[in-house]
């Protein structure tokens, strides 16, 4: 039994979004896995292999896909063995490396407000892709897609962990199923295989920018990993799920969006689906692709509002979050036809300093505590329960995140590296010079103190 | 309800669709020199569900009467997937592309109709009599 499970507090917010999830509650590798397949199962994953063939051959593009992937099982795997080893979600965890004060911040970069601006970008999206399917039908305008589709989406965060494991079991075997059909056949309609091997654009990148484009797909959403992972019966059980999804799906699922924008100049997987006939498929794919990929955004948003404000339960959160969300794609975007740049604009920005979050998580849980402070037991590293004191502000962690996300901005400005991994790499750095000096000059790191409450707040 | 008759009914629901499975990669065999498209795709959707049916029964098979939880859990994964591969035979079954003939169209859509209910229905019910989530 971890140490946490001594400590059990009240569940007053729901999905146990202040607490160490109890024994009782834990759920199988299996499970854990469903849900991070369910959260790729999306089209804009296919979407995004598209930008890999304007710089590639198909097999350039797997060798490319798979490293980038590797890396982000790496990184995304070290920070859903601290929520499964604690039993605790992101925002829970960030008290220790940001403090509990720089942690209310982290949880508005990290989650609560970029998810939210997804949350609409996505549901918009929704709609629009059930309007290329179904143009002519008032049920599937822009607008009327996007709210219903949102409402939708909002079912199973309001019924939170469960519902959503559920809707996952049903749909990531069929979705992945019918992706691989379509893309068998656009390839079988393009001309075959031989077609693939010998399509090429007239550039070839080198491998090093291909890597970085794959890691900063999904760099953000590594950093977050613990909120599903903490729900494992075993502490690897999320580590292992996070890493087979993203190494073997991502990877798949970015070759499979190449090689159909080689061939065709299109990676829309949904609109040929539609073109052999499927057209009930390519609705049901985007339908049910979206659903469990933004149920999540959602559902991670309300438990980072929740350690943020300490107020209301999951679901009025959810219901609160998802009606803005719904309202921006249907009515911002889909009724009055308005840009989501500047949402989009907001959300990229808040993105540079995504990554460095989970650099200072690491350094702190897998460094700094253990070879510093010499806590070797991984269950020791990070308490949580009523009771425990934390402190207000964790200096090096508060600049090394500034840090990392000012040079993963600056260099993206200057074209320099790689910024995601810039950022990642300066704020691992960073924190660990001024955390270690600090706690060798005996100056102290922590400022102020927190005392958590009867209800993990 | 006895825990020998958890073990049969969990064992009688994934063979009925291993059966299931069977029949439809059967179809595909007919109607292989007709069309190539319609025999992969039975091959494919049939093909996970027979394996993932015949892995699952085995794993039922070994478990002791007395191991509810396992047993409804292994039954209620092997469902899952059956019961999701019965949806994509209704929504493939009648593509165009794929060029199956009428009558075993109707064949492979009704079967993944059945596939989806009797899914939907044995997984509740062993979720109800074993005590296992669905979201196992």
């Amino acid at each position: 039994m971890p140490a946490n499970e001594e400590t059990k507090g009240k569940d007053v917010f729901g999905d146990f979004a202040t607490l160490v999830v109890p024994e009782e509650h834990t759920k199988s590798t299996l499970n854990i896995f469903m849900i991070y397949m369910g959260v790729l199962a999306v089209v804009a994953a296919i979407f995004a292999g598209s930008g890999l063939a304007q710089m590639y051959d198909a097999a350039t593009m797997l060798k490319v896909a798979f490293i980038g992937n590797l890396i982000l099982a790496i990184y995304g795997g070290l920070i859903a063995y601290v929520g499964g080893s604690t039993r605790a979600n992101t925002y829970m965890i960030l008290r220790y490396p940001l403090g509990r004060l720089g942690s209310l911040i982290g949880n508005l970069i990290v989650s609560a407000i970029p998810l939210v601006v997804w949350f609409a970008v996505e549901t918009w999206l929704f709609g629009l892709t059930v309007n290329v399917i179904y143009p002519d039908n008032p049920l599937t305008s822009i607008a009327a897609a996007s709210i219903w589709g949102g409402l939708l989406m909002m079912v199973t965060a309001y019924y939170g962990f469960r519902a959503m494991a559920i809707l996952s079991y049903i749909t990531v075997p069929f979705w992945y199923t019918l992706v691989v059909i379509g893309f068998f056949a656009s390839v079988d309609l393009a001309g075959g295989f031989d077609k693939v091997w010998a399509a090429r654009p007239e550039v070839i990148a080198p491998l090093g920018v291909g890597i970085t484009y794959v890691v900063g797909l999904y760099a953000s959403g590594s950093v977050i990993t613990s909120d599903v992972a903490r729900y494992g019966k075993k502490p690897w059980s999320g580590a292992i799920a996070w890493a087979v999804h993203v190494t073997i799906f991502m990877t798949a699922l970015l070759f499979a969006g190449g090689v159909m924008t080689l061939l065709t100049n299109s990676p829309n997987v949904i609109v040929a689906i539609a073109q052999i006939g499927l057209g009930v498929g390519a609705l049901l794919l985007a339908i049910l692709g979206q659903w469990t990929t933004n149920d999540n955004n959602l559902w991670s948003a309300a438990l980072a509002w929740i350690n943020t404000t300490g107020k209301l339960n999951k679901r009025v959160w959810v219901v609160i979050l998802g009606v803005i969300g719904t309202l921006i794609a249907g009515l911002w975007a889909g009724l009055w036809g308005m840009s989501l740049e500047p949402f989009i604009n907001f959300a990229v920005y808040l993105g540079y300093f995504i990554p460095p979050v989970g650099a200072v998580i690491i350094a702190d849980y897998y460094v700094f505590r253990p070879l510093v402070l010499g806590l070797k037991d991984p269950k020791e590293r990070y308490k949580f329960g009523p009771g425990t004191k934390y402190p207000l502000v964790n200096v090096p962690g508060v600049v090394a995140v500034a840090a990392g996300g000012a040079i993963a901005w600056y260099t993206q400005q200057i074209g320099w590296g790689a910024p995601v991994i810039n950022g990642i790499v300066s704020a691992f750095v960073v924190y660990l010079a001024l955390i270690v000096l600090m706690e060798k000059l005996g100056i102290s790191w922590g400022v102020g103190e927190w005392v958590e409450s009867s209800t993990g707040f | 309800m006895a825990n020998g008759s958890i073990k049969g009914k969990a064992l009688a629901y994934v063979l009925v669709m291993l059966l299931l499975a069977a029949i439809t990669v059967v179809i595909g065999l007919l109607i292989k020199d007709i069309t190539y498209r319609g025999y992969y795709l039975t091959l494919t959707l049939g093909g996970i569900v027979l394996f993932t049916s015949v892995i699952y029964a085995i794993s039922i098979k070994l478990k002791s009467s007395e191991d509810v939880k396992g047993i409804a859990t292994s039954a209620i994964q092997a469902l899952w997937v059956s019961t999701s591969m019965g949806l994509g035979y209704i929504v493939t079954a009648n593509a165009p592309y794929f060029q199956i003939p009428q009558a075993y169209a109707i064949a492979l859509f009704a079967i993944g109709w059945v596939m989806l209910l009797f899914g939907l229905y044995s997984l509740l019910k062993l979720s109800k009599e074993s005590g296992v989530p669905l979201a196992v």
